[in-house]
């Protein structure tokens, strides 16, 4: 401090001046002490500082960050691979149950010379893949299934003789890749893909959802300079439109159609109504859902769609759940398992207690309940179950608040204990497993699950953004149980009241469906049939059904729901679901021991017969006319890397700092001048008050 | 001197030496997780599934990353959390067992060594499968806010992804600097 600041000299000569109001003061407020440690307190409040700094990069350790992409790169040689604009198209037609999807998309190829182009594009769960259409120019190839190394090969031979080609594979569940061969220099693409969906019904309403290529946040100022021909830009230009065409056939009068995230426009029609979207600048950023419900009166009933394939009919049948009003709750002892694994570490946990402890306020003071967490080890919280007193429910609250993620994703023996626990009487147990399922032995649980469970009921909460959604499913499926996907923080009171709402009312057990005849359906185990939730049977028939009956019971009594046959039908579409559900029904009998290649081949047989994208077969398009000279190179010279070879995808970026020495540094200079100022007294200041000494005996020391 | 000087003083000596602390544990924890590892990888390489390094772990190794030229010895883990990351270089998801293989590290731990790597430099990956070596072919910086990498399993390749510049003071930048190599068998071709 060479140069005391204006206010400071006022100040010092006014204490100068008045002695005693100068005491006075500085009896109240002490600045005489304030003065003189002026300066050591900056030091302190520099360290501090420094540490705040210190602490907040700490906290940078930021985690991997992995966003999902969908769209289109371009493979040019020595040149990058860029996501080109995209005009997307959707229409649909459903029809009672179920959807007939086409989503055409249109891109040019913007890169000079010849390139390969790959897209991909998410399905609803469950979709079946079965039609591709590719315009090139004037060119249209229409595609056709084929065993998937078959396919691949036609397409390789295509690719290299010049001609334009195409190739639709299953890359994983629900993720569809569109490969294109020999697209000429702003050559405009169309690709349509046609799948069936079934329509999703819970609690009173239908819903479709369509899931859109999300686009990329992008950075004017910091545009992407690369041209290497390892990495995409994730470009966004003026395109990325989205438009749509929706046909809804009901005979049932709507008390509600709308659209979730879009405005869209109604237009009525004979047999139903028409949606489009309201606003033609429609980006293809985010999911297109659509839901209706029929008018109240008419609570959708069992109902029965067929089509006469010739030599089989195809069935379609929804089992209505009784109405939950009906039915009074029932007691049950409930068992919560958290997975507080290091996988879980930050948001994931995070929505897990919420989740958990929404569920928690749930329970009667008739219910027991326990709670287990696990990671590499277990710990239940109360040895044995509890009356879900509300001081109970506090204790389990706060143990759930001090919940944290650390070790490794030991499932098995949390869910073994869970199993075996010594039956309460005639308390159903039911069993609610939050996990974000990154396991790598779900053959083995799955089978022990099937195993263990006895007469309880397994429901299963998937957490996060990329959990292992197959193995959620399968397990809630073997645990007859109910699978609820909670991804956002923002999901969980909604999706939890609604599982909730599905478990705390008595599910119709041992279900079994008359057919009248010799049938071959899909699931081959029926699940339970819970409330707001029906159930969806595909089945192959010798001849037209004609009285079908769904049996079980329900509380220990017997119930039944007959179907009703809608007319009109599904068409063939119904064949196309059934040998989807048959498919998957066969992937999963892998898991109880079904030679692989067993499954392998009556999957390709079923697949080839229906016309459908799996894990085993393509489609493939091979226009016949070379478009691309053979001597010019196709653009992915330079490295070996964009043969086609197999599923490409892309990926993000981890973080990959630590800012350990930055940290140490500056955490090391914060010690030295902490230190140094402890061991070192100040000069005295040259003392100008008069009041301070007596005020601050200390000071000086 | 005031005694609450002191007082404060000592609370300041205090947190900075945890905050040091916390600093200097970083690095030797990223040291001592690679023994560790090493018992683990062990075991794979006798045939028997790989333990987890710990028992608390969520992950286990993959592979050895070696770099001869600059005396680096390296366990892969799989799963690329932030929370592996300080452990060892991880495989990018799902890349660990194809041939397209992407590995991220910590510039200033584990792959500090990036930073003087060279177009020609050797790598050698050993993993259960057999081993490969490749050599350095091209390095990029990008930016990963507006750049995807592409993952081609028909590929065989070796990407090494670590954060950019290497002497940044902050953690949480958006560049990165990326080594590509291929396998020396492919070079003459």
């Amino acid at each position: 401090m060479t140069r005391p600041s204006i206010r400071d000299r006022l100040e010092s000569d006014a204490w100068n001046r008045y002695p005693e109001t100068a005491r006075r003061i500085a009896g109240l407020q002490k600045p005489a002490r304030r003065r003189n440690t002026h300066r050591s307190e900056r030091y302190i409040l520099l360290a501090y500082a420094l540490l705040v700094i210190v602490l907040i990069l700490r906290i940078e350790t930021a985690h991997a960050e992995q966003d999902p992409f969908w769209g289109i790169e371009f493979h040019s040689g020595e040149h990058s691979l860029q996501a080109v604009a995209i005009d997307t198209e959707v229409t649909a037609e459903i029809t009672g149950l179920l959807a007939r999807v086409e989503v055409t998309q249109r891109f040019r190829n913007t890169e000079s010379g010849w390139a390969e182009a790959i897209y991909r594009y998410p399905l609803p769960e469950g979709a079946a893949v079965d039609r591709m259409r590719v315009t090139v120019g004037e060119r249209v190839l229409q595609g056709e299934i084929r065993e998937k190394e078959d396919a691949r090969r036609v397409y390789t031979e295509a690719r290299d003789e010049g001609k334009v080609a195409s190739l639709v594979e299953q890359a994983r569940a629900n993720q569809f890749e569109t490969r294109l061969a020999n697209i000429a220099t702003g050559e405009e693409i169309t690709v349509s893909i046609g799948f069936l969906a079934g329509i999703d019904f819970r609690d009173g309403v239908f819903s479709l959802a369509i899931p859109m290529t999300s686009t990329p946040r992008w950075d004017p100022d910091q545009p992407f300079a690369g041209s290497q021909h390892r990495f995409i830009s994730a470009d966004t230009t003026d395109a990325y439109r989205l438009t749509l065409d929706i046909l809804l056939r009901t005979p049932l009068p709507l008390s509600s159609l709308e659209s979730r995230f879009h405005d869209i426009d109604i237009a009525t029609e004979p047999d139903g109504y028409r949606i489009f979207l309201a606003d033609p600048d429609t980006r293809t950023d985010r999911v297109f859902e659509l839901a209706w419900a029929p008018e109240l009166g008419n609570a959708p009933q069992s109902a029965l769609m067929s089509w006469d394939g010739g030599d089989a009919v195809y069935a379609l049948m929804m089992l209505a759940p009784p109405i939950p009003e009906a039915i009074a709750p029932q007691a049950r002892e409930v068992i919560f398992i958290i997975d507080t694994s290091g996988s879980m570490e930050g948001a994931p946990l995070e929505q897990a207690v919420a989740a958990l402890a929404q569920g928690l306020t749930f329970l009667e003071p008739e219910d027991r309940f326990n709670l287990v967490e696990f990671n590499s080890d277990f710990r239940p919280l109360f040895e044995e179950s509890v009356s879900a007193m509300p001081w109970r429910i506090a204790e389990a609250t706060e143990f759930l608040l001090g919940l944290e993620a650390d070790g490794g994703t030991h499932m098995a023996p949390a869910l073994d204990y869970a199993m075996t626990l010594p039956a309460r009487g005639e308390l159903l147990r039911q069993i609610v497993f939050i996990t974000d399922g990154s396991v790598g032995n779900e053959r083995e649980l799955l089978l022990e699950i099937g195993n263990k469970l006895g007469d309880s009921r397994l429901f299963t909460v998937s957490i996060g953004s990329a959990p292992n959604a197959w193995f959620m499913r399968k397990a809630a499926g073997v645990g007859r149980g109910i699978h609820t996907h909670v991804g956002r923080m923002e999901d969980v009171k909604a999706r939890i009241a609604s599982l909730w709402a599905r478990i705390e009312t008595p599910a119709v057990q041992n279900l079994d469906v008359d057919w009248g005849m010799d049938a071959e359906f899909y699931p081959e185990v029926i699940p339970d049939l819970y409330a707001g939730e029906p159930l969806w049977l595909y089945a192959r028939l010798p001849h037209e059904p004609r009285d079908v009956t769904g049996s079980g019971e329900l509380d220990g009594v017997y119930w039944e729901t007959r179907a009703r046959l809608v007319p009109g039908g599904g068409g063939e579409n119904i064949a196309s679901l059934w040998a989807r559900n048959r498919i998957e029904a066969l992937e999963d009998s892998r898991i109880f021991g079904i030679d692989a290649d067993e499954v392998r081949q009556q999957v390709v047989a079923t697949a080839l017969e229906f016309g459908l994208v799996t894990r085993y077969t393509s489609l493939v398009a091979v226009d016949r006319t070379p478009s691309r000279p053979v001597h010019e190179d196709l653009a992915q010279s330079g490295a070996p890397s964009l043969l086609p070879a197999g599923s490409n995808f892309v990926m993000g970026f981890s973080q990959t700092a630590t800012g350990w020495p930055a940290q140490l540094a500056l955490s090391l200079l914060s010690l030295f001048v902490v230190l140094a100022m402890l061991l070192h007294t100040p000069p005295k200041r040259e003392r100008r008050t008069t009041g301070s000494k007596s005020e601050n005996p200390e000071v000086g020391a | 001197m005031h005694l609450r000087r002191r007082v404060l003083l000592g609370v300041a000596l205090l947190l900075c030496a945890a905050a040091s602390l916390d600093a200097a544990w970083i690095p030797l924890k990223a040291q001592a997780a690679q023994l560790l590892i090493k018992r683990s990888w062990n075991v794979v390489a006798s045939g028997q599934p790989a333990p987890p390094p710990w028992p608390w772990a969520d992950t286990r190794p993959a592979a050895v990353l070696e770099a001869p030229d600059h005396g680096v010895r390296l366990f892969v883990l799989e799963g690329s959390s932030g929370r592996n990351l300080a452990f060892g270089p991880t495989f990018a998801n799902g890349t660990e067992t194809g041939e397209d293989l992407v590995i991220s590290g910590h510039r200033d731990t584990h792959f500090r060594f990036l930073q003087e790597i060279q177009n020609g430099d050797r790598i050698r990956i050993t993993r259960h499968s057999g081993v490969e070596t490749y050599e350095v072919v091209q390095t990029d910086v990008v930016d990963s806010r507006a750049a995807r990498m592409l993952i081609d399993p028909g590929a065989s390749r070796l990407s090494l992804v670590t954060c950019y510049p290497f002497d940044a003071a902050s953690a949480g930048g958006p560049l990165r600097f990326v080594v590509t190599a291929l396998p020396v068998a492919r070079q003459g071709s």
